[in-house]
């Protein structure tokens, strides 16, 4: 183009050179002079130059202002458009930052993507922990990993913080963080020394509770701080990263820890305490690892039989650790992100049909604009132009959407998975906004420029097109209303499951006691004994109870253990098995559980009496289904025996699990160091628990309570997670409700007015007005019922992917499927009210004068 | 200026002006200048400056377009042709020209 121009205005030159030597000047001269009147050769360019980039410029704002103005002029179908796409974009913007967080994006660890979680399995009970022989043999004879680490979690008491506090403390091998590739933001890891129990007491805090507890006081590292009796050294801080299975307040190494370096648990090759990890060898896959885990698994076996005896089976496996961070997440986020898809189909099919729509009504001016002269391709570019400018306000405010509702989504995912802290609107999510918003605004604009193709009489093809675009999305939304329906009513089930006791009116809270100073049974029981008395004591409080854990807490289901029959011969492999709690004497009348038969504890259930148990009536049934359990004897390992004095009844530690079988110890005659109490009052949680929390440290000013909570409140708690997911499909649901519905009325809409003349004509051979009215009705439900079946059909093959999810109803509900029929039909019918009265209201004069 | 019966073409008219001249055949931008001068008797001159910044604007516009060809002289020429748009263009422009020098005329008698 440069060249091109050169050589234009050379030839210019020349040319005016030679009029002025015609003209009788030497030839110097007249290049000179033609030089002068041409002016500056370089301004002149720069001229041309300009006009080529002001063309550009030009063409491209003038696109904009007409696009703009052609958006002025239909501001309510502008408005549509925006509001559909933004609902749609956001709803997918917002669910796609959680999946990029947590599933996509590696872990923000250095090689987080070689971390792999082992497992031990055993036939009759999958995910036993494992001993610290167990990892040691693992860690010695793997072949495929470079380190193998363990944890588990405990609670202590720390001292020397702003106030005494209950730390949840992960214990674990001194090379933990450096095999998960995580490097402290203060201080340093663990070192080998600290590994064994003459090592230092070091700790090293979360990011968080350095934040929570010392305001993230950065002369943090050296700090001294009190645990279990010993002076601990704060020597690290980590950074704000997820953390498995849990995010811990404290990590010690495991040299520390009074329970782990116990040598009895630690010689105990059936312990199962610690959770272990492990790290692949660069370039070794997970099936590698797998297959390595699987001989170490045999040589154990072989090994140790009395310790993994043949017939109950032991296998150990190897998975991401990625993974786990959102185990029994994913299912639920690919079921959330299906939803949000199925938004945006009905999102683009209503924006292609207000783009018809529009088109029809636009027909008029684009046919006189291009009788005009105004050529094909420019006036599609002005049509893609607007598109495009809607697809960007669209995109923006769905944006903005999801903006909105991320903090919220990010509430809903911490239910669920610890990097929900990660989950943000990065580069990522905006290339994914970016692309369904070009999808959405292309397939808004490719078909209706699709149908200005096909023959058309008076626009009617496109009207069968719109029709077409209102039928899917009926189907879509049925799907999606079908969804939502059998989610609704699995939800309603679960709140209405009977658990086994009541809830209003109880008081919680856990107390978990301070491991140096009550190490002993004798100590813990004295003091369990003093805090009963003491809240006794609390004016409304009708009955005091505690138990190990209560129902719907995480890791309620208790310990599974096995126990001996007196009286029935041993079978070591097939020995019965029940969930091991502990019950002080009114625990079962403060959660109003019945007693079958035989007593509850009492206050002579102590030390120094003959151990008793009380059993639930499952297990009670499964070994004397006679009825006879009161008086026989049961022991956990050979030596105790602890004789049945009462049976109670069953009881749901969560509302979707099936009762257990469960045995409870008396809390005098096993004191454990975590306790939960229930305490049923007169009075309110809010009068209560001021009260309760003076009665606790009037007993031992010292003592953290954990957990102050209504027992309504944990039940609530305890289904929030499917209430959310059942809330966030239902709102898709809604939206999709809505978008249909409007779709369906505008389709309807737009009939009516093309058909006016027609309408005049029947008014005008008797047509009777309600003829008409029932008639425009009997179109859109009829639109609406061929999606219907389209619908339920789809509903019918995708219901079964939902049967994990759902509790209490089949994915075929008739109850359900009936309910979005109606409702469907309901909306549509009032969707479709408004322009079949109009049709009804016709005027035949008028009607039949513009024929 | 010592010519005074030599005038630069009013702003905006050179566009209509060399749509004009390429309506009757395609040329070169220096035969473009010297038609116009001949045509209205040396009385308009094209300011040579100001002469391809605006046909480069013309086929910008799609109102021209042009092709290289021998010129007279046998030596490769830049040659612009009038399109289809551009021949609207035209008559569109001169309407509004007659119109517009109409009006002033008008205006101008109603002083005398």
């Amino acid at each position: 183009m440069e060249r091109e121009l050169d050589t234009e205005l050379e030839f210019h030159l020349d040319m005016l050179a030679a009029q002025y030597v015609e003209r009788g000047m030497s030839p110097d001269n007249a290049r000179r002079a033609a030089r002068q009147i041409f002016g500056v050769v370089d301004r002149v360019k720069d001229d041309v130059r300009d006009t080529w980039l002001t063309r550009t410029l030009e063409a491209i704002g003038q696109d904009v202002r007409y696009g703009m103005r052609g958006l002025r002029r239909y501001r309510g179908y502008a408005a549509a458009v925006i509001a559909t796409m933004a609902l749609g974009i956001g709803a997918n913007t917002a669910i796609f930052s959680v999946v990029n967080a947590v599933v996509l994006q590696p872990l923000p660890y250095q090689r987080g993507d070689d971390l792999v979680l082992l497992r031990q399995a055993r036939s009759d009970r999958e995910n036993t922990g494992f001993s610290i022989n167990d990892i040691d043999d693992i860690k010695a004879l793997t072949t495929t990993m470079d380190a193998v680490v363990e944890y588990h979690g405990m609670y202590f008491i720390l001292l020397g913080g702003w106030e005494p506090a209950r730390v949840a403390t992960g214990v674990v091998s001194w090379d933990y963080f450096d095999t998960l590739g995580i490097r402290p933001l203060l201080g340093r890891g663990f070192v080998e020394r600290e590994d064994g129990p003459d090592g230092p007491a070091t700790l090293i805090i979360s990011y968080q509770y350095w934040q929570r507890a010392f305001k993230g006081d950065p002369a943090i590292i050296g700090r001294l701080v009190t645990m279990n009796d010993r002076q601990h050294t704060v020597v690290g801080v980590l950074p704000d990263v997820p953390m498995y299975p849990q995010g811990n307040d404290v990590y010690m190494p495991r040299g520390a820890c009074p329970f782990r370096m116990n040598p009895r648990e630690a010689a105990r090759r059936g312990s199962g305490m610690a959770l272990a990890m492990g790290r692949r060898k660069p370039g070794v896959s997970i099936h590698e690892t797998q297959a390595d885990v699987d001989a170490i698994a045999r040589q154990l076996q072989s090994k140790y039989p009395n310790a993994y005896p043949a017939a109950r089976g032991y296998a150990l496996t190897a998975s991401p650790l990625r993974r786990e961070f959102t185990r029994g997440f994913e299912s639920t986020l690919f079921m959330l992100l299906g939803a949000a898809g199925f938004v945006l189909l009905i999102v683009c099919a209503s924006v292609a049909n207000l783009s018809i729509a529009r088109t029809l009504r636009r027909e008029h001016e684009l046919s006189l604009r291009t009788a005009l002269g105004a050529d094909r391709g420019r006036l599609l570019r002005q049509l893609l132009t607007e598109n495009v400018l809607l697809s960007i306000a669209g995109a923006a405010a769905g944006l903005i959407l999801a903006l909105v509702g991320l903090e919220l989504l990010v509430s809903y995912a911490e239910r669920f998975t610890a990097r929900a802290s990660e989950i943000r609107i990065d580069a990522t999510v905006l290339l994914f906004t970016l692309s369904i918003s070009i999808l959405t605004g292309l397939v808004a604009g490719v078909v209706p420029a699709l149908s200005r193709r096909l023959p058309s009489k008076r626009g009617s093809n496109r009207q069968d097109l719109r029709r077409l675009l209102i039928v899917g999305q009926v189907a879509v939304s049925v799907v999606l209303l079908i969804g939502a329906g059998l989610m609704l009513r699995s939800l309603l089930k679960l709140t209405g499951v009977d658990p086994g006791f009541t809830t209003d009116r109880v008081l919680t809270m856990q107390i978990d006691l301070d491991f140096s100073k009550y190490g002993n049974s004798p100590e813990r029981s004295d003091y369990l004994d003093r805090l009963l008395a003491g809240l006794r004591r609390v004016p409304g409080a009708l009955y005091v109870g505690a138990s190990g854990t209560i129902p719907f807490l995480e890791g309620s289901h208790g310990a599974f253990d096995h126990f001996l029959i007196e009286g029935q011969p041993i079978d070591r492999n097939r020995l019965p098995r029940a969930s091991v709690k502990i019950a002080s004497d009114d625990y079962f009348r403060a959660m109003n559980i019945p007693m079958i038969s035989g007593r509850s504890f009492g206050s002579s259930d102590d030390l120094d009496h003959p151990a008793v148990v009380i059993v639930n009536q499952s297990l009670a049934t499964r070994h004397w289904p006679g009825g006879d359990a009161v008086g026989h004897r049961i022991s956990g390992d050979g030596v105790t025996w602890n004789t049945i004095v009462g049976v109670v009844a069953d009881v749901r530690q969560q509302l979707a699990q099936e009762p257990e079988a469960e045995l409870y110890l008396a809390m005098k005659q096993s004191p454990w160091v975590t306790t939960n109490w229930v305490i049923r009052s007169s009075t309110s949680f809010e009068s209560m628990a001021p009260i309760v929390r003076d009665a606790v440290h009037a007993v031992d000013p010292g003592q953290p309570i954990f957990r102050l909570r209504p027992l309504d409140e944990l039940r609530a708690a305890s289904i929030a997670p499917p209430r959310l997911t059942t809330m966030l499909i239902g709102v898709f649901a809604g939206l999709a409700l809505v978008i249909t519905a409007a779709g369906i009325g505008g389709v309807i809409a737009f009939s009516v007015g093309q058909r006016t003349q027609e309408l005049g004509v029947r008014l005008a051979f008797g047509a009777r007005r309600l003829d008409l009215v029932s008639m425009i009705l009997a179109e859109g439900i009829r639109l609406t019922a061929i999606g219907l079946a389209l619908g339920i059909a789809g509903a019918l093959l995708l219901g079964s992917m939902l049967t994990t999810v759902l509790f209490g109803v089949g994915p075929t509900d008739a109850l359900t499927y009936t309910a979005v029929s109606s409702l469907l039909l309901i909306v549509a019918g009032l969707a479709c009210l408004v322009p079949a009265l109009r049709a009804g209201s016709t005027d035949p004069l008028e009607a039949l004068r513009a024929l | 200026m010592a010519q005074s019966s030599k005038q630069d073409i009013l702003q905006g008219t050179l566009d209509m002006l060399i749509l004009q001249t390429l309506a009757l055949e395609p040329m070169h931008g220096w035969g473009i200048a010297q038609r116009i001068q001949q045509i209205s008797r040396d009385v308009l001159q094209v300011n040579q400056g100001s002469l391809y910044p605006a046909l480069h604007r013309l086929e910008q516009q799609g109102w021209i377009d042009a092709e290289w060809n021998a010129s007279e002289n046998n030596r490769q020429a830049k040659y612009y042709r009038l399109t289809r748009t551009g021949k609207r263009q035209l008559s569109q422009e001169r309407e509004n020209w007659a119109r517009m020098t109409d009006a002033v005329t008008r205006i101008l008698r109603t002083q005398e």
